[in-house]
C-alpha cells in the first residue's frame, strides 16, 4: 500500500480573507447592514431621553455635531484595518502605535464598552418585551412588571444567556431577516414622527412646540459641559455606522459600493433622527412634566413612555421594532467583545483560555461565555446601585466609546507618522482627519469624565458622594488598569513586547 | 478510492477517524479529512469591524487538522482539507462529490446518555441528502483494525433489492465474510411463513448477484433473521462482532441517488452497538 504524504491543504473558493463570501453585497445590502449595525430604534429610545436632558431643543444641532468626530474616526480606523487587518483591532493597534501598556487599555475600553452596550441592549430587549406583553393582552400590570427589580434582573440575565448561547452556537441573522428588520425599524420610526406631527398639527400634542432655526446651532447650547456630554453620546447613536467603510471584499463593487454605502446610510440616520427628534420635541417638549422628553422618568427608553400617546393601538409596532431589534443587535454584538478578548488571549495579553476556540461551533468558547458573564455582572452592579440604571449606562458608553476611540484615532496618526505626508490623501486620511477626531473625542472624554464627578450628573444616582456615572465610567478604566498590572506579574512576555 | 472523514478535533471527530482507518485498511482507500470552518454573513457584520478573527481560526484549524492525521496510522494515506460553508453537512457533501469518494465517514454525538448513537445535526443532515454512502462511527469508536463481517439489514421494500447488490459486492470485494439480516419479520411480526420468506428471498438475491460478474467467489453468506417485540430489541438479541459492520438501506421516501434514513433504520441505529453505513436509494458502486 503506497504512503501519500500527511499534509494539510486548504482550498477556499471565492473567499475573501476575512472568510466572508466576495462578492455577494450589493449597494442596498450594504445599507441595510450599516443601518442594522447603529440599531436607530435602539439608539434612539435609549440616547434621545438623556440628550434632551442635557442639551434640551438644541437635540437636532448636536446630532448633526456629533457626527463630525465619528466621521473623522471613521476615517483613521479605515486605514488601519486595511493596513492591519487583525481580530484584535484597537488593541492590536494600539499596541503596535504606542506599546503594550496603551494598547492593553485600547484593548479594554473596546470590550468595556461593548460589554456595557450588551448590558443595556438586553435591558431594553426586556423593558419592551414585557411593554409588548402589555399592549398583546390590553393589560397595563405586565408592562410593570419590568419595574419589580428582582424579576427585571433575572429576564434580563436569561436575555443574555440567550443570545450568548446563540452567538456561542454561531448562528447568524440571515440576509432576508436584516432586511426585514432595518425596513421594519425605519417604517415605524416614519409612523411615529408622522402621527406626532398630526398630533402637534390637530392641537391634540402633550406639549406642542414650534420647531425653531434655533433647534439647529450647536452654539446655543449652554454650556460646554452640555455640549461635550451632548456629543459624547451622539457618538453613541453613529457607533455602527463605520462597519460599511471596513466592506472591501464581499461587496460586487469594492472600489465605489463601500463609500457609497457610507454616505446613504448617514443620510438616511440622520434623516430618521432628525425627523423624530424634532416630531419628539413637536409633540413633547423638553418640560420635566408628564411626557416631557425632559422628564427624568421618561430617560431611560423614550419610546416606552410615548409609543402610547403618539401612536396609540399601533404603539405596540414600536414594541416590537425594537425588541426585535435589540435582540438582533444583541446576538451579532456578542462577537465583537469576544473575538477582541480571543485576540487578545491569542497574544498572550490575558490568560491564554480566552484564545479558546469551540472545536464544534468554532467560535470562541471561553470569551463568548466570559463576555456574557461581564455584561451580566455590569447590569446587575448597576441596576442595583441606580434607580436610573439605563441612563447611567448609556452615559458611560458615551464615554468609553470617546476613550478607545480617541486611542485608535491618535493611534493611526502615530503609526502612519512616517508616510503622513507622502500624499494629499494620506495626508487627509491618516494625519489630518484622526487627528482631528481623536482630540475631539478624548476632550468629550475627559470633559464628561469631570463632570460626571458631580452627583448631580446623569440620574442623579451615586455612589459616596461621587456621580454614578464617574464610578461607572472611571471605574471601569481604573478596574482595567487593575487587571492590567496584575497580568504583568502573571505573563510579563506581552509587556516586554515580545508577543505584538 | 477516497474517503471523505468529516472531521472535528472532539471526540466525534476521533471517532469518524478510526472508523475510516478501519474501513480504508480492507481496501486500497486513501482519506482525506475534511475540517469545515463557518462562512461569516456579511449581513451578521461584527461591530467594531474586525478582519482578522479568520486567520486566528485558520491557524487553529490547520493545528486541528495536523492532530486529526496523527491519529491516521502510516499504512494509510491520508490528506486533510480546510473548508468553508455555511452548513457542515452540504460542505462535506460538495467535497465528497468534487473527490469523487466512495464515502462518507462521520461520528455521532456523544451526548446522548442511554443511546449508543444520537444522531448530531450534522449527521443528521448527511443521513437524509447524501449521494454517497454515509458511515457512522458509534460514540467511543476506537477499532482501527480491518472490518471482520459485512452485515446487511434488509427488508422486501423497493430499493432492498439494490442494496443487497452493493452488499454481495463490497462483501467480495473485501474477501469479508457476509450476514445477512432480514428485518422482515420487524415489519409484519414474526411468524413462521415470513422467516421462510425472508430465508427463500435472501437466498435468491444471492444466487443472482453472485451468479452473474465473473472473479471471485463470496463464501456462503450467513443469514439471520431478527426477531423481538421492539426493534431496539431485534438489534440487541442479534450478536455483533467488534469488527462489524451494518449496511442498512435508504427509506422510500429518500430522493434518487440519495440517503434518506427511514423510521425503521433509525431506530435499529439508535440501539446498534456497531458502525453502520446508509448506502443512497438506488446507489451503484462504480468501482471494483
Amino acid at each position: 500500500m503506497s504512503t501519500a504524504p500527511k499534509t494539510v491543504q486548504s482550498k477556499e473558493t471565492s473567499l475573501s480573507e476575512k472568510g466572508l463570501k466576495a462578492g455577494s453585497v450589493g449597494l442596498i445590502g450594504a445599507v441595510v447592514i450599516g443601518v442594522s449595525c447603529i440599531a436607530p430604534a435602539y439608539t434612539l429610545t435609549a440616547a434621545l431621553g438623556p440628550t434632551v436632558s442635557e442639551v434640551g431643543v438644541h437635540l437636532p444641532a448636536i446630532f448633526l455635531v456629533g457626527f463630525i468626530p465619528m466621521l473623522l474616526v471613521a476615517l483613521g480606523y479605515r486605514e488601519l484595518n486595511n493596513a492591519m487587518p487583525d481580530a484584535g483591532t484597537s488593541f492590536t493597534w494600539a499596541t503596535r502605535a504606542f506599546g503594550p501598556w496603551i494598547g492593553w487599555m485600547g484593548g479594554w475600553g473596546l470590550i468595556a464598552a461593548t460589554i456595557i452596550v450588551l448590558s443595556n441592549l438586553a435591558a431594553v430587549a426586556v423593558d419592551f418585551f414585557y411593554l409588548m406583553l402589555a399592549q398583546i393582552f390590553s393589560n397595563p400590570a405586565l408592562g410593570e412588571l419590568s419595574k419589580i427589580l428582582p424579576l427585571n434582573i433575572a429576564t434580563t440575565l436569561v436575555f443574555i444567556a440567550l443570545a450568548c448561547w446563540i452567538s456561542y452556537r454561531g448562528m447568524e441573522t440571515t440576509k432576508g431577516v436584516q432586511y426585514v428588520l432595518v425596513a421594519f425599524q425605519l417604517l415605524v420610526l416614519g409612523w411615529f414622527a408622522v402621527s406626532a406631527f398630526a398630533h402637534v398639527a390637530n392641537g391634540t400634542a402633550f406639549d406642542a412646540t414650534a420647531i425653531s432655526p434655533d433647534w439647529f446651532n450647536p452654539f446655543a447650547v449652554d454650556s460646554f459641559s452640555s455640549f461635550a456630554a451632548g456629543v459624547s453620546l451622539s457618538i453613541f447613536i453613529y457607533w455602527g455606522w463605520d462597519v460599511t467603510l471596513t466592506m472591501n471584499e464581499e461587496t460586487k463593487n469594492p472600489e465605489k459600493t463601500p463609500g457609497r454605502a457610507a454616505t446613504i446610510t448617514v443620510l438616511v440616520i440622520v434623516i430618521i433622527y432628525m425627523t423624530v427628534a424634532l416630531a419628539t420635541l413637536s409633540f413633547a417638549g423638553v418640560g420635566e412634566t408628564g411626557l416631557g422628553a425632559g422628564n427624568p422618568e421618561n430617560q431611560s427608553s423614550i419610546f416606552a413612555v410615548l409609543a402610547g400617546p403618539v401612536m396609540g393601538p399601533f404603539a405596540i409596532l414600536m414594541s416590537l421594532a425594537i425588541l426585535s431589534s435589540s435582540a438582533a443587535s444583541l446576538q451579532s454584538t456578542f462577537v465583537s467583545p469576544a473575538r477582541t478578548m480571543l485576540a487578545m488571549g491569542h497574544y498572550r495579553a490575558i490568560s491564554p483560555k480566552f484564545g479558546k476556540i469551540s472545536p464544534t461551533y468554532k467560535s470562541p468558547s471561553f470569551a463568548t461565555i466570559a463576555a456574557a458573564i461581564a455584561a451580566a455582572g455590569f447590569y446587575v452592579i448597576t441596576r442595583t446601585v441606580s434607580e436610573n440604571a439605563l441612563w447611567d449606562t448609556i452615559t458611560a458608553l458615551g464615554m468609553m466609546i470617546c476613550f478607545y476611540y480617541g486611542i485608535t484615532a491618535l493611534a493611526c496618526v502615530w503609526f502612519f507618522r512616517a508616510s503622513a505626508f507622502s500624499s494629499v490623501r494620506a495626508f487627509f486620511f491618516k494625519f489630518l482627519a484622526p487627528l482631528l477626531g481623536g482630540v475631539i473625542l478624548l476632550v468629550m472624554f475627559v470633559k464628561t469624565a469631570m463632570d460626571s464627578m458631580d452627583p448631580e450628573y446623569g440620574s442623579g444616582s451615586s455612589v459616596g458622594g461621587v456621580g454614578l456615572v464617574f464610578v461607572l465610567g472611571m471605574g471601569v478604566i481604573l478596574l482595567g488598569v487593575v487587571v492590567m498590572l496584575l497580568m504583568y506579574r502573571l505573563r510579563p512576555e506581552f509587556f516586554r513586547g515580545k508577543v505584538l | 478510492m477516497r474517503y471523505v472523514v468529516g472531521y472535528t478535533a472532539n471526540a466525534r471527530g476521533h471517532d469518524a477517524v478510526h472508523l475510516a482507518v478501519a474501513l480504508a485498511r480492507n481496501h486500497d482507500v486513501s482519506l482525506d479529512l475534511v475540517l469545515v470552518i463557518p462562512e461569516d454573513s456579511p449581513f451578521n457584520a461584527v461591530y467594531p469591524p474586525e478582519a482578522g478573527y479568520n486567520d486566528i481560526l485558520n491557524q487553529q484549524a490547520q493545528r486541528w487538522l495536523d492532530e486529526g492525521l496523527d491519529l491516521v496510522p502510516e499504512d494509510v494515506p491520508a490528506r486533510a482539507h480546510i473548508r468553508r460553508g455555511d452548513s457542515e453537512a452540504q460542505t462535506l457533501i460538495d467535497a465528497a462529490v468534487e473527490f469523487d469518494a466512495a464515502a462518507l465517514v462521520i461520528g455521532a454525538t456523544n451526548s446522548g446518555l442511554f443511546k449508543r448513537f444520537t444522531i448530531g445535526s450534522v449527521a443528521s443532515s448527511l443521513l437524509h441528502s447524501s449521494p454517497v454512502p454515509v458511515a457512522l462511527a458509534p460514540h467511543g469508536y476506537h477499532r482501527m483494525e480491518p472490518i471482520t463481517r459485512l452485515s446487511c439489514g434488509f427488508g422486501t421494500r423497493p430499493g432492498a433489492d439494490e442494496l443487497l447488490d452493493v452488499a454481495v459486492e463490497s462483501a467480495r470485494d473485501r474477501g469479508l465474510p457476509l450476514r445477512l439480516v432480514s428485518l422482515l419479520a420487524l415489519d409484519g411480526g414474526d411468524s413462521p411463513q415470513l422467516l421462510d420468506a425472508a430465508w427463500m428471498h435472501a437466498a435468491d438475491r444471492i444466487a443472482a448477484v453472485d451468479g452473474s460478474p465473473a472473479g471471485s467467489q463470496l463464501p456462503e453468506p450467513e443469514i439471520v433473521v431478527a426477531q423481538g417485540r421492539t426493534i431496539e430489541e431485534a438489534v440487541d438479541r442479534l450478536d455483533w462482532e467488534d469488527g462489524e459492520i451494518l449496511l442498512i438501506g435508504s427509506s422510500r421516501l429518500a430522493q434518487h441517488r440519495a440517503t434518506f434514513l427511514g423510521s425503521t433504520a433509525n431506530r435499529i441505529l439508535r440501539a446498534l452497538p456497531v458502525p453502520m453505513i446508509v448506502v443512497p436509494r438506488d446507489y451503484t458502486r462504480h468501482s471494483a
